[in-house]
């Protein structure tokens, strides 16, 4: 328990610092230091020890130093006044003929950070730049751009950029590559190092000399460079032909960021690039390391959106392990839905089916979403595994099953006899708010059909009273007006129990509101009430929409190999998930004349309308807008 | 860059943190926690976690998570390899990476820390260059210097960061001078229901130990080196002679590294060397299931299967299981379902064999999934892609090195669907 018992262990920890027999014998005086440090790690509160760690720090042991360095630099910043005193020591330590003690104390006297102790930094630091071994120059480098986070950059010496510059021709990898780190930092106003021809290839030049990290930020760093001619370009990209194909995925990825901003306006050359990295990319998806994998997945499916037939033979690669974690299983399912083709859709369909009933929920909804998907294309084969997986009964199966139906159907509207055969009875086994709304979307929407539609609705508003999601009640009421519609005879007394319960004693306005409104629209006739509500069936052509095209590589270039790639494909799950017939409709209603503020809004927008219940209504004015202004306005001065 | 980087225990317990810039509170680690209790599996911890500031990515190894807190765009993949590459240097430290490992060597964990990276970037991060910055640990040396006060810091300067040759450094000298080689080969494969492979590959290392004194430079060549498609390469290896040669040159570091890791992939070219036969249903409206499983050696061109340890999930409604192994010892966790058999030996002349049956839960319905059964094995003095090395010459000195290869195959993750 390192936060009980502190104030005690730091106060017999200061009586031991101070103690001069412990100060006489070096080997327990660095041991007491240490339980300083172990102290610190495990969370306590040790920054009353200042004082006495100072005075520690004047020692010849080097292992003590870096020790009190450690903690100086944590609690600096708490104590300006009294870090001062440490500044004498540790400049007569930059003189050390020992470059390995020059470099220790260069580097931290710059992580003080005290911006009251700029003036005594920097005359060491300069003297650090021309220092003669490799290892005090790189710290020198670094220390420059510390410097200047802690000081406006216009107090920067121009001198020092200058000289920076300048060392960026050192023969040490490490040396040249800080230098580009330092100055991208101390320039970022002006936009970072200037990159200019020169620079340019003596950095390509030496490339090869600098470690794995190094390549990555020159690489990075020379994305700014424009090249003047096209034989210049082909030139460079030659160089960086190695590199494409490096073992490591940083590099790997690096090269193919700067591969594809080089080659921006030549797409040709971009597909050629895709191509030379499959092989490293696969590997890399092959890792050993998850997190590798993960993000080497995320990346493919950047890929996949430009070149979409780039894996389809290695689509075995992307099957799932039995341990892997979940994260990675939704990935390579969402993989694996891009890679379907003719002749893999059985082998895939069968190894999908096998996910669906994952221990993890999440990884079976994934992958039940993932059948409907490929059912878009191949709806007949997926069908027949989701109705086989509506018989296991397993509560949370059952729902995405349903759900992922739903949005089945509505672009492929031909396979809705399969599935209305499907629903008979599933009603039983869905519990969640999602699964029920998607089956009262089917019952209202497909009612005419299903002979137990009206019943299975009896059932619902028969509870309605003790309905706790406002979801599952909207939903309720758009599906037993719909149905009211085809099956008035049925319907009618039920609908009637319904309206009057959500107008009269539901305590909701947002439910309320819409059984108003359609009590209302029912008013002004069934002709007008089957326009609004009727109106946006899907039809079959929408199904050309789903082929996706492939998007150019500009689209998404500038996310690769960067944290972008890795967020934005997570919420493209969400949307693939969640995202219901209703929304795509709206979207598509090209003949509505939509108000304009909806029309410019973000797609964000618009999913908000159909998750969030209070813009629910807002779909509904939509198409009310689609009725003539006669009935409109009938519509609104009804007494009720 | 690298901002900072927490270290946390599998019970959400932040051991260790540091610093390469300002100090960023411990709070930020609560998105963390938080997706560490939404997830169900500790491997489950999504590596990537948006916070309002800062990302936080984590790299889970030794059941312990390193978590780096990034405040500016970074390539993600950069971190993630980095993360690996400090795991792995603890790892070559301290033997194991633990957190009672971490713990003891605090000190010299934030020696390394602090040697890694600067402001954010990474510094020193080949590991011949830090042992010589900073001593590993051993037990002589601990010992030593609890007596006589000595450090663990080197006192001179690493000549490798002077020499042409930065991972090597100069002027080493053995009285024995010997290399060796070990190909180790993993095969990972999928085998499905009928007997046939999903999927197949292998990943091979050749690992080398080598104390030569002076400059030497090696090459190696191997029988079939087209059988390597996709290989990666310690940065000693000349790339422009393998490209056109397929040779291996080289100046090698001294003492042991990772010479050089592939993949085989193409699945007409990995054999699979062990393959099962089983029997395991279970009937509906009955309380037991039957369970027959048989195991035996397949293209190992003669070579003895050894260490086989087989491992199986059983469903969830499996209560107990009688079983009757023809050789070696079960056991079965009723809590976990987990089934381990430690088979041994494979005798091809009496194949093992686990036979018996597995009780259910009175009045539960048939288990509607079936087991995976993973399988662990190791074959000496064989590697399965068929690599074999041809020779190894030196050049650049002038004694005779004592040389000597071992092959080795393991399996890696290796099921058997039923």
């Amino acid at each position: 328990m390192p936060y009980l018992g502190g104030k005690e262990a730091v106060k017999e920890l200061r009586r031991a610092l101070s103690n001069p027999n412990i100060q006489a014998d070096p080997l327990r005086y660095r041991n007491t230091v240490l339980r300083v440090i172990r102290m610190m790690s495990q969370g306590a509160d040790v920054s009353s020890l200042f004082s006495e760690m100072v005075k520690a720090c004047a020692t010849v042991d080097v292992v003590q130093k870096k020790l009190v360095y450690i903690f100086l630099c944590s609690y600096a910043t708490l104590n300006p006044e009294l870090s001062l005193l440490v500044v004498n020591t540790l400049r007569k330590d930059c003189q050390d003929p020992n470059p390995m003690v020059r470099s220790l104390a260069l580097r931290s006297m710059t992580n003080l950070r005290l911006p009251s102790l700029v003036e005594y930094v920097e005359q060491p630091l300069t003297a650090g730049l021309r220092d003669r071994a490799a290892c005090v120059r790189r710290v020198a480098v670094l220390g420059w751009a510390k410097l200047s986070n802690l000081q406006p950059a216009a107090d920067l010496d121009a001198a020092v950029v200058n000289e920076l510059y300048s060392l960026l021709r050192d023969p040490d990898p490490v040396v040249v590559v800080n230098c580009l780190r330092a100055l991208e930092e101390i320039l970022k106003e002006e936009g970072g190092v200037v990159i200019n021809k020169p620079i340019t290839h003596h950095l390509l030049k030496r490339l090869k000399d600098c470690d794995v990290w190094g390549q990555c930020e020159v690489l990075r760093v020379l994305q700014r460079y424009r090249p003047q001619s096209d034989d210049e370009l082909f030139d460079i990209l030659s160089l960086l032909d190695p590199s494409l194909v490096s073992p490591h995925p940083p590099v790997m990825a690096a090269t193919l960021s700067l591969f594809l901003s080089l080659c921006s306006d030549l797409p040709a050359v971009s597909l050629a690039a895709l191509e030379r990295v499959r092989g490293p990319l696969l590997s890399a998806c092959g890792s050993s390391s998850r997190e590798m994998r993960f993000a080497a997945l995320c990346h493919v499916q950047l890929l996949l959106r430009s070149v979409p037939g780039l894996l389809g033979e290695h689509y075995k690669r992307f099957f799932c392990g039995y341990a892997e974690p979940a994260f990675i299983k939704q990935r390579k399912m969402q993989v694996l839905v891009e890679l379907v083709n003719d002749d893999n859709v059985g082998m895939l369909l069968d190894e999908l089916k096998g996910y669906c009933t994952d221990v993890s929920m999440d990884t079976a909804q994934t992958a039940i979403a993932a059948i409907g998907h490929i059912g878009r294309s191949y709806s007949d084969r997926s069908l027949e595994i989701l109705t086989g997986l509506l018989t296991l009964k397993q509560e949370h199966i059952t729902s995405a099953v349903v759900q992922t139906m739903r949005d089945l159907v509505w672009v492929c509207p031909q396979c809705s006899d399969t599935v209305c055969s499907a629903l008979e009875g599933c009603e039983e086994t869905l519990q969640d708010d999602q699964g029920r709304q998607a089956l009262l979307w089917l019952l209202g929407v497909y009612g005419e059909r299903l002979t137990s539609a009206p019943y299975t609705l009896e059932v619902f508003i028969d509870g309605v009273r003790s309905e706790a999601s406002l979801g599952v009640k909207m939903e309720l009421l758009t599906a037993a007006v719909r149905l009211f519609l085809t099956r008035p005879a049925e319907m009618q007394d039920m609908l009637g129990r319904l309206l009057h319960f959500c107008i009269e004693e539901e305590r909701d306005m947002c439910v309320r509101d819409q059984a108003l409104l359609y009590y209302r629209l029912l008013h002004c006739g069934i002709e007008e009430t089957r326009k609004v509500l009727q109106g946006r069936r899907s039809d079959p052509s929408l199904g050309v929409l789903i082929g996706r095209q492939a998007e150019p590589i500009s689209q998404w270039a500038s996310s690769f190999n960067t944290m972008d790639a890795l967020k934005k494909a997570a919420v493209e799950t969400e949307t693939a998930s969640r995202g219901s017939p209703e929304h795509v409709a709206t979207k598509l209603k090209a003949d509505l004349d939509l108000p304009k503020t909806l029309d410019c809004c973000p797609d964000d927008a618009l999913d908000n309308l159909y998750t969030n219940p209070v813009l629910h209504t807002a779909v509904f004015i939509i198409h009310l807008l689609s009725l003539s202004r006669a009935a409109r306005s009938n519509l609104m001065n009804t007494p009720f | 860059m690298i901002h900072s980087l927490f270290l946390i225990n599998a019970s959400g317990d932040i051991f260790l943190e540091k610093h390469w810039k300002s100090v960023v509170s411990r709070s930020v680690c609560d998105y963390f926690f938080e997706a560490q209790e939404r997830a169900t599996e500790p491997e489950n911890v999504p590596p990537v976690i948006p916070t309002p500031h800062h990302y936080l990515i984590s790299v889970l190894r030794h059941r312990i998570y390193f978590v780096a807190v990034i405040q500016s765009e970074v390539p993600p993949l950069f971190v993630i390899e980095f993360l690996h590459r400090v795991v792995d240097t603890f790892q070559d430290y301290f033997g194991v990476c633990t957190e009672a490992a971490i713990k003891d060597n605090v000190v010299v964990v934030y020696e390394l820390l602090e040697e890694m990276l600067d402001n954010g970037f990474p510094l020193a991060t080949e590991s011949n260059i830090l042992k010589e910055l900073i001593k590993p640990p051993t037990i002589l040396r601990t010992m030593v210097n609890t007596i006589t006060g000595s450090t663990n810091v080197g006192e001179q300067l690493p000549t490798g960061q002077l020499s042409v040759v930065p991972w090597r450094r100069t002027g080493v000298k053995y009285t024995n001078n010997e290399a060796y080689f070990d190909v180790v080969e993993e095969i990972d494969a999928i085998i499905d229901k009928s007997g046939s492979t999903i999927t197949a590959e292998i990943q091979g290392v050749i690992d080398a130990c080598v104390k030569l004194t002076g400059m030497p430079d090696l090459t190696l060549s191997f029988m079939n080196p087209r059988l390597l498609d996709d290989v990666s390469f310690h940065p000693c290896v000349r790339f422009k002679r393998w490209e056109a040669e397929r040779i291996l040159s080289f100046i090698p570091p001294d003492g042991n590294f990772r010479l050089l890791s592939y993949h085989v992939s193409s699945q007409n070219l990995v054999a699979i060397p062990v393959y099962v036969k089983h029997n395991i249903t279970f009937r509906e409206g009955s309380s037991q299931g039957r369970f027959d499983l048989t195991l035996g050696p397949k293209q190992t061109m003669g070579k003895a299967v050894e260490s086989v340890l087989v491992s199986s999930q059983l469903p969830r409604g499996v209560l107990n299981a009688n079983l009757n192994p023809s050789q070696g010892a079960y056991t079965f966790d009723p809590v976990t379902k987990l089934l381990t058999w430690d088979v041994g030996k494979i005798n091809p002349q009496k194949l093992p064999n686990l036979k018996g049956t597995m009780n259910l839960q009175a009045g539960a319905s048939k288990p509607d999934e079936n087991p995976t059964i993973n399988i662990q094995f190791k074959i000496q003095q064989m590697a399965i892609s068929g690599l074999k090395v041809n020779r190894l010459d030196m050049y650049g000195e002038k004694y005779k090195p004592f040389k000597g290869i071992k092959y080795m195959t393991k399996a890696g993750k290796f099921q058997v669907r039923t």
